[in-house]
């Protein structure tokens, strides 16, 4: 009987592992991820400070009438 | 606008809307865990309609993506049609690359943020926009002609009588058109969805009674040769080099004319036989920089192509009287004004005789 409790407890705490390790390595819902883009993208001074032009080999004359 | 601006969310609410909880990695990859900009914008998709929309927009995305507006294929259509050959790696094709396929639009575009061919930059913060800006996205493309003709920005000429008395918008006559028919076409006039004026205004076909003009005229004129003004016309656009040695577009100053043509596109959705003709920028060595003779049979279509102006007016000087138009030579393109060199390719259209007084 002893020895019964202590299989069952044990599967218990297994599952309990288990469950816990899984929500621990489940990834985040969409929109609830762990996101700088938005924190940087909102941060108007930080834009200011690191926003660079792509140099793209293209005539700056280059003009039509569309 | 400043490189910062283009990117800007201004406010963190975006995140809440349906297109936010998707999340920025799924649409535009890169790594939304790293601190360093650099790292974060590994992979980056700048743009990606092409591969994002159509996961849950699939079938207006793929309608779209061989939308006039998507593939540009008027362009490469009527360049074909002079004897181009755009086969991949061809002089031509490589012109059509460098200067003409970058006037094309993505979902995004219209959507989000201005065109890339004017700057690009989020149009407002991050907000997807079911309905463009006339100002930001239509506009920003179709400005120079279509949109100062309509907002009456061509000195001497009013604004459309849609804007100046209804305030419409571009989406509120062209909508469902934008985004093609799900055929390959060569015009937009080929598009069964292509917005006409008849639409709306259908009691001028039905009730013509009490208009003597529109009784007589209603299938021989487009509704643009009785209501529309001088517009703009544009010529001689090359592929030249600037200073740097980089090839660019150029082309002749733009000329305001109003031109009554025969129609090169009748058919029985447009069965009109005068209707307004605006001359296009290309000529036969447009892009010579890139090869000789490069549009041999060049002479294929006019340089006065079907026109719909868009500063339209219930009064217009040639619909005064019957004689304001008949027998007034200045209204209809005749063998003068054409270029001489330009006189094969416009023989269809140019008018032989003057309707008489």
């Amino acid at each position: 009987m002893r020895k019964l409790v202590f299989i069952i407890a044990g599967v218990l705490l297994l599952v309990l592992l288990i469950v816990a390790g899984c929500v621990a390595v489940s990834e985040p819902a969409p929109g609830e991820e762990v996101s700088t883009c938005v924190t940087c993208h909102s941060d108007k001074d930080l834009l200011k400070q690191t926003a660079s032009v792509v140099e793209e080999e293209k005539s700056e004359e280059t003009a039509g009438e569309g | 606008m400043e490189v910062w601006q283009k990117v800007f969310l201004k406010d963190a609410e975006f995140v809440q809307s349906t297109h936010g909880k998707v999340g920025c990695v799924i649409c535009h990859g890169g790594d939304s865990s790293a601190e360093e900009k650099e790292i974060a914008h590994v992979a980056l998709v700048i743009d990606p309609s092409e591969t994002s929309c159509n996961t849950c927009h699939k079938d207006i995305a793929c309608m779209n993506d061989i939308s006039l507006h998507t593939t540009v294929s008027g362009m490469q259509s009527a360049l074909e049609a002079r004897g181009g050959n755009l086969e991949e790696g061809s002089p031509l094709a490589t012109a059509f690359e460098n200067h003409c396929a970058e006037c094309h639009t993505s979902c995004g575009q219209c959507h989000v943020s201005r065109p890339d061919e004017t700057g690009g930059g989020l149009v407002s913060g991050h907000e997807f926009r079911e309905t463009p800006s006339t100002q930001y996205n239509c506009v920003a493309c179709h400005g120079a002609r279509v949109g100062d003709e309509y907002l009456g920005n061509n000195e001497g000429i009013p604004a459309d009588v849609h804007w100046t008395q209804a305030t419409m918008t571009c989406t509120d006559c062209h909508s469902q058109e934008l985004h093609g028919s799900g055929q390959l076409v060569d015009t937009r006039y080929q598009n069964p969805e292509t917005v006409k004026c008849e639409d709306c205004h259908q009691d001028v076909w039905t009730n013509t009674e009490d208009n003597p003009q529109h009784e007589q005229h209603l299938s021989d004129l487009s509704c643009q040769v009785c209501h529309s003004l001088a517009y703009k016309n544009c010529y001689n656009c090359h592929v030249a080099v600037d200073e740097k040695g980089i090839p660019c577009r150029t082309s002749d100053p733009s000329e305001m004319h109003f031109e009554i043509g025969y129609n090169p596109i009748r058919s029985s959705e447009r069965p009109y036989k005068y209707v307004v003709l605006r001359h296009i920028p290309d000529c036969a060595d447009t892009c010579d920089y890139y090869g000789d003779n490069l549009l041999p049979d060049f002479n294929a279509l006019p340089t006065w192509k079907y026109a719909t102006p868009h500063n339209i007016q219930l009064n217009t000087p040639q619909n005064e009287s019957c004689n304001a138009c008949h027998g007034n030579e200045d209204l209809f393109l005749t063998e003068e004004d054409v270029n001489e060199a330009e006189k094969e390719a416009n023989r269809g259209v140019i008018v032989e005789e003057i309707p008489s007084p």
